[in-house]
C-alpha cells in the first residue's frame, strides 16, 4: 500500500512538472507567435498609411509593465491611461505587475536576472545603476518623434533630462512640494496664530500639548518624511537644503545643517510630534490629522485633495516657519521638494522595445491628464489640454498662485542620486526624532555617509 | 547492513542528490558571497576588484561595531530567556501528575506557528507609546514606568529581543520536551530510591542527559540571534536611527538600499564567519566536557579497581 501511495505521489509530481514545462513551452510558442504577428503587423502598418481616427498604431503586442498601483493616486491615472491606450493602441495589451514598496529590490532582481519588464517605473538612483549595466533605453528619439519633449513644461525640463543630457524615463509628475498643513479650526479654537518664527512655533506646541492635541502628527516610520522635515528646516538657512549635500556641493558640518539639526532636536524635545513617531505609519499619522487629534501635518502637495475632502475649509497650508520674521518672509519663495529625471522607463532588450517606448510616452501623457482631471493637481510634467473634473482645492489654487514666485526647490528624498547619503539621511533624521540623540551625532554620521 | 555500506555506488547515489542540492543552494552562494566581497559591485554586471577595501571600510564603520554589539545583546537575551523558560516549562509540563499539561504544551507552542509579521504587529500595538496596552497597564496601576519602548536608543534592542524570545521560546520548549520524553523513567525511579528530591532528580538526571539537546538549542538561539533581521525590519526598520541594526540589517541596507552589493557581501562574509565561530565554539565546549567527563570516569574506575 505504501509503495503504491509513493508511486502515485511520484507520478503526480512528474506529471505536474511536465505540465508546468509544457505550459511554459506553450507560452514560449505563443510569445513567438506574438512576435511573428507583431513583425507581420508592423510590415502591414508601414504599408497602410491611413489609420483610423485616434489610433496611433495598430501594432500587436503584449507588454509587461511594472508600475505603481496601490492607492487612488496611482490607480486612477493608471486605469485612465489603460482605457486611453485601448483607443490609441488597440492591439497592445498591458500585463500589469504592481510595483512593490521594497526600495526597488524586485526591479534590481529582474535586471540582474535579465527579466526586466518591457516598461517599468524607475527612480533616479536606479537609473544610474541601470545606465551602467545597459538595462535602460535611451529615449531621446522617441521623445522627439512622439512630441513628448515639446509637451514638457519649461519649468519641468529639469525632470526630463538626466545629468548626461539623455532621456531615460518619461516623467509624469512635475516638480512637487513639501507642504506644511494645519487645521485652521484647531488653531482658532485654542487662539493660536499661524507661526512665522520658531519661537512662535514652540509657543504653539506648548498650547496644543496643554490641551491634549498633538502639535504635528508625522509618519516617522517612513524615512522620507523625516528627511523632508529636516530639509524644510535646513532651507531656512540655506536654500540648497539636502539637494546641495546630494550634489556634493557642501558638507553636513556647515552652519545651516547644524542649525537645522539643532532646531529639529529642540522641536522634538518640546514635544512637537506624537510619542511613537518613529514607528507611526502614514495611515496612522494621517488619521490623527484628519480626525482632529493633531494640529499640523507634513506631506506632499498631493495630499491636498484627501485633506480637503475630509476637513473641507478647516484645512490650509502655511509657509515654513523660520528663525525670524525677515527670513520667514524671504523664505516664502524657497521650498522643499522638487522633481527628478524619473518615471516610465523601457527595457532595451524587450522584443518590442520601440513600441514599448512609444507606449511609455503615451502612458506618461495620459497620467498627466488623469492627474489634472481627477486628482486635483496641476503639478504635472506635461502641458496637457484637459480641464479638471472638479475645481482644484482652495489650497492648490493658493499654491498655484505662489508657483511663479518660487525661486528655489530642493529634492524629495527619493530623488537623491547618492544612495548612501539618502539611506543615512533617512536613518539619521529618524534618529533625530528621539530626544536623546544629539545634533552633533547626527551631523557626524551624516558627514561620514557623505564621505563614503 | 554491512553489505549496504560496502556498496559504494549505492552510497554515492543516495548522497548525491542532497550533496548536489547543498552545493548549489548553500555552498556555491557562500563562495560567491566571499568572492563578491572583494569587488565594488552594484548588483548588476561584474563589478571591479578592489581587494580588501570593503573590509577596511567595514571595520572603520561605526554602524558595523554597533551592529555587532546589538547582535551580541540580541543573542544573549534570547538565549538566556528561551533556554531558562523552556527548561522550566518543559520540566513542569513533563510531570505526568500535572493537570492541564496538554493545554500548556499547546499554549507555549502557539507563538511559534504564528507569522513573524503578525507577532511583530501584535507587539507594535502593545508597545505603542500613546495607545499601547503596556503603557495603559502601567498607567492603570499608577506605576510611573510609561515610555517610548521602541524609540529608546538604548532599550529598543532589548525590547525587540524580547519579542523574538517570546515567539521562539516554544520551539526550544518542544525540543527539550522531546529530549525529556526520551529519558527512561527508570533513572528517576532510581534517583527517588536514593532519596533525591524532584528538583535534585532533574538537576542530576534530566539536565545532564539533555546535553545534546541543549547543544542544538544553544546553536539555534545564538546563531539565530547573531543573524537577527526580521523583527527589526518590521518593528523599527533598524531604528530609531540605526540603534537596532544587526549585521544582517547592515548587509540589507548596503546591498538593497544603497546598491553597494560588494560592501553588503563583506558584511555577509563576516556574518558567515561569526556563525561558524559560534558553532565551532559550542562544539568545542560540549566536546571538551564530554572528554573531560569520560576522563574523570576512567580515573574513578581505575581508582576503584586499584582499591
Amino acid at each position: 500500500m505504501r509503495k503504491l501511495t509513493a508511486l502515485v505521489l511520484c507520478g503526480v509530481l512528474c506529471i505536474s512538472t511536465l505540465v508546468g514545462c509544457s505550459k511554459k513551452a506553450n507560452n514560449e510558442k505563443a510569445e513567438n507567435k506574438t512576435t511573428n504577428t507583431t513583425e507581420t503587423t508592423t510590415t502591414t502598418t508601414e504599408e497602410t498609411e491611413a489609420l483610423p481616427e485616434g489610433v496611433l498604431s495598430e501594432e500587436k503586442a503584449t507588454l509587461k509593465i511594472y508600475a505603481q498601483y496601490a492607492d487612488e493616486d496611482t490607480k486612477v491615472p493608471y486605469d485612465y491611461a489603460v482605457e486611453q491606450l485601448k483607443v490609441a493602441y488597440p492591439n497592445v495589451t498591458l500585463e500589469l505587475e504592481p510595483q512593490a514598496q521594497d526600495d526597488g529590490q524586485k526591479l534590481m532582481t529582474y535586471a540582474a536576472t535579465g527579466n526586466l519588464p518591457d516598461i517599468y517605473q524607475v527612480a533616479l538612483a536606479q537609473i544610474e545603476n541601470f545606465k551602467q549595466s545597459g538595462n535602460i533605453m535611451v529615449l531621446n528619439d522617441v521623445a522627439k518623434s512622439t512630441g513628448f519633449e515639446d509637451k514638457v513644461f519649461d519649468s519641468a525640463k529639469n525632470i526630463l533630462y538626466n545629468e548626461d543630457g539623455n532621456i531615460y524615463a518619461f516623467p509624469y509628475a512635475g516638480n512637487e512640494y513639501v507642504v506644511w498643513y494645519y487645521n485652521k479650526a484647531i488653531f482658532e479654537k485654542y487662539n493660536v496664530e499661524v507661526p512665522k518664527t520658531f519661537d512662535q512655533l514652540l509657543t504653539a506646541i506648548e498650547t496644543f500639548k496643554a490641551n491634549g492635541i498633538v502639535p504635528m502628527s508625522m509618519f516617522g516610520a517612513e524615512g522620507w518624511i523625516t528627511a523632508a522635515m529636516y530639509d524644510v528646516l535646513a532651507t531656512r538657512w540655506d536654500a540648497g537644503g539636502i539637494a546641495k549635500l546630494d550634489n556634493g556641493e557642501g558638507t553636513a558640518k556647515e552652519d545651516a545643517y547644524a542649525k537645522a539639526a539643532d532646531m529639529l532636536h529642540t522641536l522634538v524635545k518640546a514635544g512637537m510630534f506624537q510619542g511613537s513617531v518613529t514607528t507611526t505609519n502614514y495611515d496612522q499619522a494621517s488619521e490623527m490629522f484628519l480626525n482632529g487629534e493633531a494640529a499640523m501635518f507634513l506631506n506632499g502637495q498631493w495630499y491636498m485633495t484627501d485633506a480637503t475632502n475630509k476637513l473641507g475649509d478647516d484645512v490650509d497650508w502655511m509657509y515654513y516657519p523660520s528663525y525670524d520674521e525677515a527670513s520667514y518672509e524671504a523664505g516664502k519663495t524657497v521650498w522643499s521638494g522638487g522633481g527628478a529625471a524619473a518615471g516610465y522607463a523601457v527595457n532595451p532588450n524587450s522584443k518590442n522595445a520601440e513600441l514599448a517606448a512609444k507606449v511609455a510616452a503615451f502612458l506618461s501623457e495620459k497620467y498627466c491628464e488623469a492627474k489634472v482631471m481627477y486628482r486635483g493637481t496641476p503639478l504635472v510634467a506635461l502641458d496637457v489640454d484637459v480641464q479638471p473634473e472638479t475645481e482644484f482645492p482652495a489650497m492648490m489654487k493658493k499654491l498655484q498662485a505662489d508657483l511663479p514666485a518660487i525661486t528655489s526647490i530642493t529634492k524629495f528624498d527619493w530623488h537623491l542620486s547618492n544612495a548612501t547619503f539618502k539611506t543615512a539621511l533617512e536613518d539619521q533624521t529618524k534618529y533625530l526624532m528621539i530626544e536623546d540623540y544629539t545634533p552633533e551625532e547626527f551631523i557626524k554620521e551624516l558627514n561620514n555617509a557623505l564621505q563614503q | 547492513m554491512k553489505k549496504f555500506y560496502s556498496n559504494k555506488i549505492a552510497i554515492v547515489l543516495f548522497a548525491l542528490p542532497a550533496l548536489a542540492l547543498f552545493t548549489v543552494m548553500v555552498f556555491y552562494p557562500i563562495v560567491q558571497v566571499f568572492l563578491k566581497s572583494f569587488y565594488d559591485w552594484n548588483g548588476l554586471g561584474s563589478g571591479t576588484f578592489i581587494g580588501l577595501d570593503n573590509y577596511t571600510t567595514l571595520f572603520k564603520d561605526t554602524v558595523f561595531h554597533l551592529s555587532n554589539k546589538n547582535a551580541l545583546i540580541f543573542a544573549i537575551v534570547i538565549t538566556v530567556f528561551q533556554m531558562t523558560l523552556a527548561t522550566i516549562f518543559s520540566i513542569v509540563v513533563s510531570n505526568k501528575k500535572m493537570k492541564g499539561r496538554g493545554f500548556l504544551r499547546v499554549s507555549y507552542f502557539i507563538p511559534v506557528v504564528l507569522s513573524v509579521t503578525v507577532v511583530c504587529q501584535l507587539w507594535l500595538a502593545i508597545l505603542n507609546t500613546d495607545t499601547g496596552l503596556l503603557n495603559a497597564i502601567f498607567k492603570a496601576l499608577g506605576i510611573d514606568f510609561q515610555q517610548n519602548w521602541l524609540a529608546n536608543r538604548h532599550k529598543a534592542i532589548y525590547v525587540i529581543a524580547f519579542v523574538n524570545a517570546w515567539q521562539w521560546m516554544g520551539y526550544q520548549f518542544a525540543l527539550l520536551m522531546a529530549g525529556i520524553k526520551s529519558i527512561p523513567s527508570d533513572y528517576y525511579e532510581a534517583a527517588k530510591i536514593d532519596g533525591a528530591s524532584s528538583i535534585m532528580a532533574h538537576r542530576k538526571v534530566t539536565i545532564p542527559l539533555l546535553k545534546e539537546t541543549y547543544k542544538i538549542c544553544l546553536t539555534i538561539s545564538l546563531t539565530g540571534g547573531v543573524k537577527a533581521f526580521t523583527e527589526m525590519f518590521i518593528m523599527t526598520k533598524g531604528g530609531p536611527g540605526n540603534a537596532t541594526y544587526t549585521l544582517t540589517y547592515l548587509m540589507y541596507k548596503a546591498a538593497f538600499r544603497e546598491f553597494r552589493y560588494g560592501y553588503g557581501m563583506a558584511a555577509a562574509s563576516m556574518l558567515v564567519l561569526q556563525c561558524l565561530a559560534i558553532i565551532l565554539i559550542i562544539n568545542w565546549l560540549f566536546r571538551d566536557k564530554e572528554e573531560r567527563s569520560e576522563r574523570k570516569c576512567n580515573k574513578r574506575m581505575a581508582r576503584q579497581l586499584s582499591q
